[in-house]
């Protein structure tokens, strides 16, 4: 008995801090930002009004919202794309053995570390219109006659910004990939290679498997992570040029702290929420990792 | 070294053209950083250069606000690691050494918050912080933080403590230790390297983080360095060479975290698979 109640203080006394701070700054917050989205709630008034969920029939009703749906949409595509095959690329030219390959592999590390404040501030410098490097180097090769807006642009915006997140998460996809190269065992390569397969080969029966079930996974954590980006695409555009950079989590920080409208921008979060967990179940419908055969451990 | 064969050239020239995509901002903006103010707006530039100065980060330490901001930076990153370490460390330890109902769902729950975006805890927090009177202060940002960092904290010192055997602390009660002393005699000691990459982790979000410093702190004498260096290209005259030396001072944590960690990064990917 009285060891029963020293096992208690002791669950108690490690549990009570980590719940406590999660309660306060993660739980009641969550759950607070999903009731307001059933209330009308502005900065301006202290009090709360129940209308159940005429937010939610406001956004709808919104064109604005609808549009950044589709830019979300596009831009966690795209750049989800971009990222998986320029981190595939990299984590093949990586899997081998030459000089200096730790130096190299380091170098690889560092976009996904830097702040993004940093990445940000680097490319508004390197696609500058006017002094920009990028538009000197592509100006010198003949590629373009004038220099090109990238950021500021209506047709280059969207691409530049995809290719800003892109430089910088890929390297994560990378790691990873590589991770998973470096455990295939080099005899599935060899049985292959006895049977006659040629690189090209060698990649679509025996590499490509062996990824499936990582590639699977990153695509769904790097495409929950860049729906929810704010602030990649908030330091490089404001959302700008005419809105065509400006994606649901830029919606709602626009309603929330330019039109000071805290109901209408929950309800956008948690419609964002929502899609995520939604397209999450859909997913693992469709692909399921854990089906995945294990091949060459 | 023996040349490489011929059949790997082609790759290797990938290589290298990956690598020039992947090295050559950061190449571009040391650069920029010790170039004058004068030679900076006359392109075009040349890629190599020996006439550098240090101008710019003169410019940045003297004629900005750049030191306010990275006190006040320090001071948030040291707050989220020492609030950190205290929580997750002992609620990792809590839950790989006793058995209580909803231990499992309280550990997958840490996890499942990584998928609320964080506009969706921004947002509350904003009103909140407001109501109580803690925006622009250290410790307002500080929990702002912690709603990021401490559930993944308490996962990794979850799963670390259930690789630090508990047959060494049993063999502390034996030796008539008390429960506290052998959790920071014993154990604590073996979770080292876990503690060490949490204090770590903590560190890089608060010191990466824009999203809470830009929604939060809305006094100039308190914006940390992410919000702080936004502010310099809203002005009038954009001086590029001191925002880059801006630029490469912070993310001089960075690498120093990548040098200190290449070893430990490599060997991580060997093993880990």
């Amino acid at each position: 008995m009285k060891e029963h109640k020293y096992n208690l203080f002791w669950i108690l006394g490690t549990t009570v801090p980590a719940v406590l701070f999660l309660t306060v700054v993660a739980y009641l917050p969550i759950f607070y930002a999903v009731s307001i989205s059933f209330f009308k709630k502005t900065a301006f008034s202290a009090t709360m009004t129940w209308i159940g969920l005429r937010n939610f029939l406001w956004i709808f009703e919104d064109g604005d919202f609808w549009a950044a749906l589709g830019r979300s949409t596009f831009f966690t595509v795209g750049s989800v794309i971009v990222q998986l095959l320029w981190g595939l690329g990299v984590a093949l030219l990586l899997n081998r053995s030459f000089r200096g390959q730790t130096l190299v592999r380091s170098l690889f590390i560092l976009p996904y570390l830097l702040p993004t404040i940093v990445v940000a501030l680097l490319f508004q410098w390197l696609l500058n219109q006017e002094y920009g490097v990028l538009n000197q180097i592509l100006m010198q090769l003949g590629v373009i006659q004038l220099p090109i807006n990238f950021l500021g642009g209506l047709q280059t915006s969207m691409y530049s910004v995809i290719g800003s997140v892109s430089w910088q998460y890929s390297s994560f996809v990378a790691l990873m990939l590589l991770a998973r190269l470096q455990a295939i065992s080099p005899k599935l390569y060899e049985a292959a290679r006895v049977c006659g397969a040629g690189p090209l080969r060698c990649f679509w029966d025996v590499t490509l498997p062996n990824l499936k079930s990582t590639l699977v996974l990153l695509a769904l954590l790097r495409g929950i992570w860049m729906f929810n980006k704010f602030e990649n695409i908030w330091l490089l555009t404001r959302g700008g040029p005419l809105k065509t950079t400006e994606t649901l989590p830029i919606y709602a920080y626009r309603l929330a702290f330019e039109e000071f409208n805290f109901g209408t921008a929950a309800a956008t979060c948690t419609v964002m929420f929502l899609v995520l967990v939604l397209g999450s179940i859909a997913y693992f419908k469709f692909f399921d990792p854990t089906r995945e055969v294990e091949v060459g451990r | 070294m023996i040349p490489a064969p011929r059949s790997r050239r082609p790759l290797m020239i990938l290589l290298f053209l990956v690598l020039v995509v992947v090295a050559f901002p950061f190449y571009w903006m040391l650069l920029s950083s010790l170039t004058p103010r004068t030679v900076l707006f006359q392109p075009p530039y040349k890629f190599f250069r020996l006439d550098l100065s240090l101008e710019n980060y003169r410019d940045l330490f003297f004629a900005t606000e750049f030191l306010i901001y990275l006190k006040n930076s320090i001071i948030c990153a040291a707050g989220a690691i020492l609030l950190n370490l205290f929580a997750a460390t002992l609620a990792g330890y809590g839950l790989t050494r006793f058995t209580f109902p909803g231990k499992k769902q309280f550990a997958h729950g840490t996890l499942f918050s990584y998928m609320f975006p964080p506009m969706l805890l921004a947002i509350p927090l904003y009103i909140i912080l407001s109501s109580l009177q803690m925006r622009n202060t250290y410790i307002g940002l500080i929990l702002a933080h912690m709603s990021i960092s401490l559930p993944l904290n308490i996962w990794i010192m979850w799963q670390y403590f259930q690789i630090v055997p508990i047959s060494l602390e049993e063999a502390a009660w034996v030796c008539g230790a008390s429960k506290l002393r052998a959790l920071r005699e014993v154990c604590l000691p073996s979770a080292k390297p876990g503690i060490l990459s949490i204090a770590i982790f903590s560190f890089a979000l608060s010191w990466n983080d824009f999203t809470f410093a830009f929604i939060l702190q809305t006094d100039k004498n308190m914006f940390t360095l992410p919000i702080g260096l936004a502010t310099f290209v809203e002005q009038t005259a954009i001086h590029w060479g001191m925002i880059m030396s801006s630029a490469v001072l912070v993310s001089i944590p960075t690498f120093a975290l990548v040098f200190f960690l290449q070893r430990y990064l490599l060997s991580g990917l060997r093993v880990g698979g």
